[in-house]
């Protein structure tokens, strides 16, 4: 079992040995290729040499493969100065591109003389040259490359093993080659008889890729530069926010801020405009109206003088309800007097009283005129009559319209109660109601008073009336129409008489009306149903 | 280009030449010159002024020999040497030079030559001095001519003789220069 042991150890020893030298083999083989490689593209000089210590000499020229001899042929020699010729042996080796490679190495030189060098093949003098062989170091280049932060923003030390060659580490020259990892962009910096190099002015926390290369200062070496070492990555210092940028971008910001505060304040007004708009309100048109009376309008209405003039306007008012004029009548009986004829009802915005009394005025007479022909059903003849006898049609021609125009019959039951009260209702809407929408065939509104049920009764009257929202029933004969109102439009739907029992025993609103009259006012939105 | 050459060397040589007169009667300074700057100055003088005249027409009108150290340095070899070995090599190859540029300097006639001329030999001066502070010791003038055979040689221009100067300079007194034993224990 020891004995195997022992064996294993020195096999091992061995093989580590072997393995060590094949590769410093491998090594040295390598450097001799690149070096090959930089002088072929450095020196345009044949044979090239160069030495890589301090009593060696190595020289080569390239021949191409078909033109190339054996070793043989040629032969190098080589003269210092004030001596006699010597003779190197050479030797053959295989490159790239179908080349071949002679080599001479000399083991022991002589500097600071001029040497004579001349290749011969077969007795033919094929090169000559006269060369100092400190002048043409080509070293290996700096082992050992280290990257180190310096503790610093935007720095990184670069740290490495000068070639080891006595008597020239302070001839040496190098040359760091530094970039951002993945640019083709980067720096150099020289540096002399140093073994480390401080970078500068780098972007912070980004990597760098470094390499190195090795050359004699020329003063009294000189020679090649060496091959770049293998690049060492490392990444700098995370940055700080640079003061410099910190304090710009404050002072900007400040300025900003001081610029959009000077605008705010000089566009104050319109901006509070804007933002919080000013509720209109109507003090300024009603003066006194909720300083002196607290809101109350009839109040208002009742003691103020300017009163009567405002009220076109307030009447014109969204909240209020829109004013219906008398276009024409509709008279199935004698020539009604014209003063049946209701006033307009802006000649009626008097007092209550007095539409009241014109109400009651007329509608007797339109009532009797009408009663006297109770069952008798319009024909075409009374039509015509009508038509021939536009006298009390007033406003005929707004009749061949399809608008609706609505009478209202304040006469009826309603008069007594709560009129009063209800300011809207005393407007004297006087509509003149024709059914014509319904029909699209006659022209004529009063054609499609065909329509009706044959009472020959027209009349109309507004829910207004009838506070309680008790509807009398006219009777089998009446069509009645419902109106609605929104204060917008009106819509108008015919309905049975079979129907109206049902309405006028229920609450009917058919929508709801905003306003600022106090809730207790009858809003405007009741419908106003009318019949005929 | 010699001209401002000679304006900056202008302190280090009257400082060298402070210390050497003042070197007559005093022992060597104490402090070493060890700064390899200072002999590097010197090389790349001898070489301006080489390459200056080498486009000199007839030798500048310099007639005749001149006898020169030999400058090669076989490393092996010049490392068994010892320092004073190494030091005779260079102190009688300086001495040589300095004999040698005297003799160009009584037979050129042109002013650039000659202040050319005159600014290599006080760098030869200087160098001395340099040597002397690092305790090596002087060789009595003229050099022994045993020792002067064996590494001499003659040439017979002037360019020639400026560039075996340089060689000179490059090769053995740097070498000497910068493994002098009183260097070594400042440097690291």
């Amino acid at each position: 079992k020891k004995m195997t042991n022992d064996n294993l150890n020195k096999l091992l020893v061995f093989c580590v040995l072997f393995c060590a030298q094949k590769t410093s083999i491998v090594h040295g083989a390598q450097a001799l290729e690149t070096k090959v490689a930089l002088l072929l593209h450095a020196e345009p000089e044949n044979p090239k040499c160069f030495a890589e210590g301090m009593s060696d000499l190595t020289c080569f020229w390239e021949e191409d493969e078909e033109r190339a001899g054996s070793a043989d042929q040629y032969s190098f020699i080589y003269t210092y100065q004030n001596e006699n010729s010597s003779e190197c042996s050479i030797t053959a080796l295989p490159a790239a591109g179908g080349k071949r490679l002679y080599f001479c190495r000399l083991s022991q030189t002589q500097l600071f003389v001029p040497l004579d060098i001349r290749v011969f093949r077969d007795d033919l003098l094929i090169h000559n040259r006269s060369l100092f062989i400190e002048a043409v170091f080509l070293l290996d280049p700096p082992a050992n490359l280290t990257l180190t932060s310096t503790g610093m923003q935007g720095q990184l030390k670069a740290s490495w093993l000068p070639p080891s060659l006595k008597y020239m580490g302070d001839s040496m020259m190098y040359e760091v080659s530094y970039a951002m990892a993945g640019s083709h962009i980067g720096k150099v910096e020289e540096v002399q008889a140093s073994s480390e190099l401080i970078l500068r002015g780098l972007q912070s926390g980004t990597k760098y890729k470094v390499r190195i290369r090795v050359k004699l200062d020329g003063i009294s070496y000189s020679g090649y530069w060496s091959a770049w070492t293998d690049p060492v990555l490392m990444e700098t210092m995370p940055g700080d926010l640079d003061p410099l940028i910190v304090s710009l971008s404050l002072i900007i910001s400040l300025v900003l801020t001081l610029l959009s505060l000077l605008v705010l304040m000089s566009h104050r007004r319109f901006l509070l405009k804007k933002i919080w708009p000013i509720i209109p309100t109507p003090e300024s048109k009603f003066q006194g109206l909720f300083k002196v009376y607290g809101g109350d309008f009839q109040e208002w209405l009742g003691h103020s003088t300017g009163g009567l003039w405002l009220r076109p306007t307030y009447f014109y008012s969204e909240e209020f309800p829109v004013p219906l004029e008398v276009l024409s009548e509709v008279s199935l009986g004698p020539a009604l007097p014209s003063s049946a004829l209701p006033p307009k009802a802006s000649e009626a915005l008097g007092e209550e009283e007095d539409e009241d009394k014109k109400l009651k005025r007329v509608d007797p007479a339109l009532m009797e005129g009408w009663r006297k022909t109770p069952q008798e059903h319009w024909t075409m003849d009374q039509l015509r009559a009508i038509h021939q006898h536009p006298a009390p049609w007033t406003q005929s021609s707004l009749l061949e319209s399809h608008d609706a125009y609505v009478t209202l019959n304040a006469q009826n039951h309603s008069v007594e109660e709560p009129l009063d009260d209800i300011l809207e209702e005393t407007l004297p809407l006087q509509v003149l109601f024709a059914s014509g929408r319904t029909s699209s065939e006659s022209r004529s509104d009063l054609g499609s008073v065909q329509q009706s049920s044959g009472s020959g009764r027209l009349s109309s009257q507004s829910s207004f009336e009838y506070p309680n929202h008790t509807w009398p029933s006219k009777g089998p004969g009446y069509t009645y129409m419902a109106v609605a109102d929104s204060g917008v439009s009106m819509d108008y739907s015919p309905m049975s008489s079979n129907k109206i029992d049902d309405i006028g025993k229920g609450v009917i609103y058919t929508n709801e009306y905003k306003n600022e009259i106090p809730a207790h006012r009858r809003p405007i939105g009741t419908p106003i149903h009318f019949a005929f | 280009i010699q001209f401002t050459q000679m304006m900056s060397i202008r302190p280090v040589v009257v400082l060298l030449t402070v210390l050497q007169w003042a070197g007559r009667g005093l022992p060597s300074p104490v402090r070493p010159i060890c700064d390899p700057r200072v002999l590097d100055r010197f090389i790349m003088e001898a070489r301006d002024t080489e390459t200056a005249l080498r486009g000199c027409k007839a030798g500048c009108g310099v007639t005749g020999t001149f006898v020169v150290p030999l400058t090669n340095v076989d490393f092996v070899v010049w490392e068994t040497k010892d320092t004073e070995e190494q030091a005779l090599e260079v102190q009688s190859g300086m001495s040589l030079f300095g004999q040698a540029l005297g003799a160009v300097r009584e037979s050129v006639s042109r002013v650039a030559v000659q202040i050319l001329i005159d600014n290599n030999k006080s760098n030869i001066h200087s160098l001395g001095q340099v040597l002397r502070s690092l305790h090596i010791q002087d060789l009595p003038l003229p050099p022994a001519p045993a020792v002067g055979d064996l590494v001499t040689r003659k040439v017979s221009s002037l360019s020639e003789l400026l560039h075996v100067h340089t060689n000179f300079l490059r090769g053995k007194v740097r070498l000497l220069l910068t493994n002098a034993p009183a260097c070594q224990q400042n440097s690291t």
